[in-house]
């Protein structure tokens, strides 16, 4: 029985400039998101005494940001992991702020996914000595994300008819949300034929499929209900969390079972059972977005359409500013900038706060003109339940249904 | 003996520990490919590990297979990351449905591997002969004195489901 609806809080969010040439450390870039979320939600270094990040041996440790920044931990730990992590480690700071080990967690993920640490494992990393699982990898020149990903891609066209130009409409869709943020790497907005007509990666993948590589640290604070209700802005109710679920057999997904499923066909029933809403009453979307593709796996999974008829949804105008259930407002991580997911649910909070960080002037004081045009504003109008959905195309995932 | 060779670039270690890929790697010397058969149940498995997912043995032993099997997905590599790979770029990968065990213990399921699709000399197989639903056979590549990678080339069967080969529209 889930009995913690609405009991903790997302009180602060902080990041870093999401660049390509951050020329510092991420135990720099770190101290300055984690830092930027205590001010946003108005915490002393006492006030915080967890942290949780993630990592793919490319960051740095709570312990080293907490001393950083005169925090002393009750709880800090580091999780291996990516894409489903944030959501993860949220449920582990509801834990640790429910039975009283912290007072407030700071959540955080810092990368020179760019200049310091390509996760497709470019140059040497391509080249080092082999052993264990990828022995059985490594050798047919398969092991990146990309390439591992692309079975489902081509499968699920196999199966459903998907088409590459239906998968495009989320890059497309995305880039007009980004040309509403600022802050975004890729502004631009881009048409299908500019996904179709860019450079193959590993066919089904063109460039423009994948998200970008980014320098970035983004950081929020979880702490309860009680005591958000004293800090300094609205808090953002946790409705239901559903942290790194798996389908059977979860590391051999490939070599059996339903290639085309994610983890969503096993965690839509928690987590929106958890927080009693269905698909519909959701205002605002977040999806893990590494490549156009998992977008639409993960909506037909989470029962947005039907199984099969992610294209369909993805083109029907759905997932884009004044549709149904608009996706990634900030762009997310095909244009926004790649931070491993985590920035996918600071952008819900803004959202939720009525607080995106577009164009409109008043934007600070929630004020917006709900103009969608280019270089206008992009805050969904009235959202007052956000999700986030986050995983791979393999068998585990999580999902994260927010409230203001 | 550990096993250890280079292949593209790249050392490739088969330590004694490593019990389950050594000795497939071993059998694969012999031009042989084998999966795990379960003692207790008998079922097949891929990839090699310690113990049974269906009735949790940790007995088992292996089992040589036909070598034939089918294209369940597939993709061709255009950018090569593994610099090895540079020169061998475009190259099909495949996931091959292996013909025993298909749809068991459940219709989804059945014992796929990861592998190139090769032609007659081991260069990459075109990209327009490869597809969804084709048929293929295990080849063995000679990699090192004594070393085979298991790779799978077009087989002159004719296919028995639907083809399907990737547009880009």
């Amino acid at each position: 029985m889930w009995d913690l609806k609405d009991k903790h809080c997302i009180v602060g969010i902080g990041e870093t400039e999401y660049s390509q040439a951050s020329g510092r450390t991420t135990r720099a870039m770190a101290a300055e998101a984690v830092k930027r979320a205590m001010d946003d939600a108005g915490l002393a270094a006492a006030d915080v005494d967890g942290l949780l990040s993630y990592h793919g041996n490319d960051s740095v440790s709570g312990v080293r940001v907490a001393t950083d920044l005169g925090i002393r931990p009750n709880f800090f730990m580091d999780m291996s992991g990516g894409s489903n992590s944030t959501e993860a480690l949220t449920a582990i700071a509801m834990g640790l702020v429910e039975h009283g080990m912290c007072k407030a967690v700071a959540v955080y993920r810092s990368m020179n996914g760019y200049t310091q640490v390509r996760i497709g494992g470019t140059g040497t990393r391509g080249a080092a000595p082999v052993s264990g699982d990828a022995v059985l990898e490594r050798p047919y020149g398969w092991m990146t994300p990309a390439q591992r990903f692309s079975m489902f891609f081509m499968r699920h066209m196999y199966e459903y008819g998907t088409k590459p130009s239906q998968a495009a409409m989320v890059k497309v869709v995305q880039s007009r949300h980004a040309s509403q943020n600022p802050k975004a790497l890729m502004k631009k907005r881009v048409a299908v034929e500019d996904v179709l007509n860019s450079r193959w990666i590993v066919k089904p993948i063109h460039l423009l499929d994948c998200c970008l590589e980014t320098d970035n640290s983004v950081c929020f604070i979880v702490t309860s209900a009680d005591r958000a209700r004293h800090l300094r802005q609205r808090p953002i109710y946790i409705m239901s969390v559903a942290p790194r679920v798996c389908k059977p057999h979860p590391e051999e997904y490939m070599q059996r079972g339903h290639l085309t499923e994610t983890h969503g066909v096993v965690a839509r029933e928690q987590v929106f059972g958890r927080a009693g809403v269905t698909p519909k009453d959701i205002d605002v979307m977040g999806c893990y977005d590494a490549f156009t593709w998992v977008t639409l796996l993960h909506l037909e999974d989470y029962g947005f359409c039907k199984k099969g008829d992610g294209g369909g949804y993805v083109t029907s105008g759905a997932i884009q500013l004044g549709g149904k259930c608009p996706i990634n407002t900030s762009g997310g991580q095909l244009c926004e900038g790649y931070t491993h997911g985590i920035s996918l649910v600071v952008e819900n909070v803004r959202q939720l706060r009525g607080q995106a960080d577009d164009y409109c002037h008043g934007w600070r004081e929630g004020k917006h003109t709900y103009d969608y045009s280019e270089g206008h504003c992009r805050q969904v109008r009235d959202a007052e339940i956000s999700m986030n959905m986050a995983g791979g195309t393999g068998s585990q995932g999580s999902s994260l249904i927010l409230r203001r | 003996m550990p096993m250890s060779f280079e292949y593209r670039g790249m050392l490739i270690n088969l330590p004694d520990f490593d019990r389950e890929r050594k000795e497939y790697f071993e059998h694969a010397a012999q031009k042989k490919l084998v999966v795990q058969k379960c003692k207790g149940c008998a079922l097949l498995r891929w990839d090699p590990g310690p113990a049974c997912p269906w009735c949790q043995s940790l007995e088992w032993t292996w089992q040589q297979v036909s070598g034939k099997g089918t294209i369940y997905s597939y993709e061709i590599v255009t950018h090569a990351i593994q610099p090895g790979f540079r020169d061998w770029v475009p190259y099909p990968v495949a996931l091959v449905e292996l013909d025993e065990q298909r749809g068991k213990p459940s219709p989804d399921e059945g014992v796929r591997l990861i592998t190139n699709v090769v032609d007659e000399n081991f260069n990459p197989e075109k990209e327009e002969n490869v597809g969804i639903g084709k048929r293929v056979e295990v080849v063995f590549l000679p990699v090192a004195e004594g070393v085979f990678l298991p790779q799978f080339k077009l087989s002159k069967e004719q296919p028995t489901e639907r083809v399907w080969q990737f547009q880009n529209v």
